[in-house]
């Protein structure tokens, strides 16, 4: 990992700890103040300078942390507004889903929405919300928009990659979470006379579970990395970003029946952490695409090159970063 | 805790021209391969393509030229390894003595050794197989029970070993066997290059659930081996095996070596598959990515000097289990039309028949998982 990037996991893991058990209202103010929301934004235009290995880190940090604030949405919306020479408002700023839901809406000062080609940037505050609430209890509004667009542009960007993207990085997060509450427990939770992860049944589903937290967070930090070598945020079919959501929802999936079967009834409760995470997890497995959405997207794409061409397209993209021979 | 920092693997400035190198070879020789072999590409056999390797400098790839190596990077040799998987080349002949047997000799062997062996693997003349197990030392490796004794002469040897891959076709074998009487587990073990063609060694077959013939059974009585056939320290062979096995960790052949029944799908499956094929598809595109990500990964640790013991496993681990998903749910996916008489169908049903073996190569999922929650700090 890079000096600066080390710097910046630190300074985010300190402050997202501090904000853990914080609600929107405490936690905004300090994000803001920290200047995550520029972290896409190039230093000669004020901002961090990062890439989307430096965002997926901070975004892990973030699900790690079950942070209750739309710093994906922000930085993302960041990005998207300078690319589209509009001064991004002040506040929190969410990226709409097709069918006009945002994460965190009501506490949003605006929102991008994206269709057809055209950014359009809608103030929340002359809008109409219908409140709702994402599996984790957060904030899941629908924005309708009443009057003319704070400002427009044209853009190519594909809302849909851009926030698997940012799910993937805090799926990888919560989840690795989830497993160090779950080592932690069986590793002093005692019964029959020792502790629970003494068992080789135990010790083989907390192997299974670690596999999992490991695939996910590699396919994440390998789809960050493409996404800096170049690869395309307006391709709506991008090999990297299709693969690493399909891959992370697939590992939620088999990883947070044995988060909740290791704890017990202790891990089912209200009170105890576990469900911040896995509540987060189950909520972003179906967002920004499910399982039967990229598999279908990438499936469909695979199938276009033949089976001749597949492999030559995954070295391909791999290898485009070598040196002239 | 990060379980899998990913360390970038910088492709070598010869990418591209090692990746052409490697698929012209292939063009050349793919006319004589079945569908069935190009399923399972390090244990199929095909002595003439391995010479061509060996001609080609692809062998040996990264040894000193002073035993018949090309002196390329690890990185270079993982990129013709991948090549060859992937387009699903008979490599078995060869596998072995390339990937585990020349690199011991070349780490803990006599110069004696280095120069008998080297030259003839790197030209793919020369076939190692790996004598580990017995039929009461199988994952427990430490109960090896053959037994070699020092005379003037060379060593004495009795015993047996079994499971032993391709030991029909090879000229030698690395043997784990107990040179102190004595002694019990780890202890008293030595390493021994066993040229098969010894009076007193026998080589019988054991045709697995395909039909084929891979396995055998390897006997020794009172076969009479040189002295100079001791590889390394004697005693230390318990040390020097597990470092041989290092050998075998997290290459692309746990994930790639069934890569050809996937590429026959898409071929055969058109440009417009119907959604739940497609959604097959999609799954297995993105397994197959995501685990060549965590390869990548671990092959760019070993050649910058780490030992990634942890990540090699889980690579296995994930590897093993992909590969044998991957014919149940083609099977269960695919018009049975599409099968029948076809190369995708001889392919399927090769794979699906010799599956259950890919979790026996290199360590079961239990003994795997054991390996992880150790160093996850489970027991």
């Amino acid at each position: 990992m890079s000096e600066s990037r080390q710097l910046l996991c630190d300074m985010a893991d300190g402050l997202f700890s501090d904000l853990a058990e914080a609600g929107f209202d405490k936690a905004w103010p300090r994000i803001e103040e920290a200047g995550f929301a520029s972290l896409l934004i190039p230093e000669e235009q004020g901002g961090f300078g990062g890439g989307w290995g430096d965002a997926y880190a901070v975004l892990r940090i973030a699900g790690r942390h079950a942070l209750s604030a739309p710093l994906g949405d922000t930085i993302i919306a960041h990005r998207l507004l300078m690319e589209a020479g509009i001064i991004p408002p002040a506040g929190p700023i969410g990226l709409a889903k097709a069918n006009g839901q945002v994460g965190y809406g009501r506490h949003c000062g605006s929102v991008v929405c994206i269709e057809g080609g055209e950014l359009r940037l809608v103030e929340v505050a002359t809008s109409e919300i219908v409140e709702g609430y994402s599996l984790a209890g957060e904030p899941f509004d629908r924005i309708c928009p009443a009057g003319a667009p704070l400002a427009n542009a044209h853009c190519a960007a594909n809302l849909s990659a851009l926030g698997a993207f940012a799910l993937v990085a805090q799926s990888a997060g919560a989840l690795e979470a989830a497993f160090e509450l779950t080592l932690e427990h069986v590793n002093t939770r005692v019964q029959f006379g020792k502790a629970l992860g003494r068992f080789q049944a135990v010790q083989q589903a907390m192997a299974e579970f670690s596999v999992e937290a490991a695939a996910i967070d590699a396919a994440g930090q390998a789809m960050a990395a493409a996404l800096d070598k170049g690869c395309a945020l307006d391709d709506s079919t991008g090999f990297e970003v299709a693969a690493a959501k399909l891959r992370a929802n697939m590992a939620i999936e088999r990883c947070f029946p044995i988060a909740h079967r290791l704890h017990g009834a202790i891990g089912f409760t209200m009170e105890y952490a576990l469900n911040r995470y896995t509540r987060r997890l189950m909520d972003w497995r179906g967002d920004c695409g499910n399982d039967a959405y990229w598999a279908g997207i990438l499936g469909r794409r695979v199938a276009k090159l033949g089976g001749c061409g597949l492999w030559p397209e995954i070295t391909r993209r791999s290898d485009a970063a070598a040196p002239a021979e | 805790m990060q379980i899998f920092p990913i360390r970038a693997f910088d492709p070598p400035v010869t990418v591209t021209s090692l990746r052409q190198q490697v698929r012209e070879i292939v063009r050349q020789h793919e006319h004589r391969w079945t569908p069935e072999e190009r399923c399972n590409p390090w244990l199929k056999c095909d002595a003439e393509f391995s010479l061509a390797l060996g001609g080609a400098g692809l062998l040996g790839l990264t040894w000193p030229q002073q035993y018949g190596g090309q002196e390329r990077s690890v990185l270079e040799r993982y990129v013709v390894l991948e090549e060859l998987l992937a387009h699903g080349a008979p490599c078995g002949c060869h596998w072995i003595a390339d990937r585990q047997t020349g690199p011991l000799l070349l780490r803990y062997g006599s110069e004696h050794l280095r120069e008998k062996y080297l030259p003839g693997i790197a030209r793919g003349e020369v076939y190692a197989c790996i004598g580990l197990s017995e039929p009461n030392a199988g994952s427990d490796l430490a109960s090896v029970r053959s037994q070699a004794r020092r005379t003037a002469g060379g060593w004495v040897l009795n015993g047996q070993k079994i499971w032993t891959s391709n030991a029909h076709a090879c000229q030698t074998m690395l043997a784990l066997v107990r040179t102190d009487p004595g002694s019990e587990r780890h202890a008293g073990l030595s390493q021994l290059m066993i040229d098969l063609d010894l009076p007193g060694i026998s080589v019988r077959p054991i045709i697995d659930m395909t039909g084929e013939h891979h396995f055998n059974e390897v006997f020794f009585d009172d076969a009479l081996i040189p002295l100079e056939a001791l590889v390394g320290t004697e005693g230390e062979g318990w040390k020097q095996a597990m470092a041989e096995l290092a050998y075998e960790r997290s290459g692309p052949e746990r994930y790639l070596s069934t890569h050809m029944l996937f590429a026959e799908l898409v071929d055969v499956i058109g440009a417009d598959p119907p959604e739940p094929v497609a959604q097959l598809i999609g799954r297995l595109a993105a397994e197959v990515w995501t685990l060549r990500q965590m390869s990548m990964s671990t092959a760019a640790k070993l050649a910058a000097g780490e030992d990634p013991v942890i990540e090699a496993s889980i690579v296995k681990d994930l590897g093993n289990a992909f590969e044998q998903a991957m014919p149940r749910l083609i099977q269960a996916a695919v018009d049975a039309d599409l099968l029948a008489g076809s190369a995708l169908g001889r392919m399927l049903a090769h794979v699906l028949v010799a599956s259950p073996s890919f979790s026996l190569r290199g360590g079961t999922p239990e003994v795997l998982r054991g390996i992880i929650a150790k160093g996850l700090g489970l027991r």
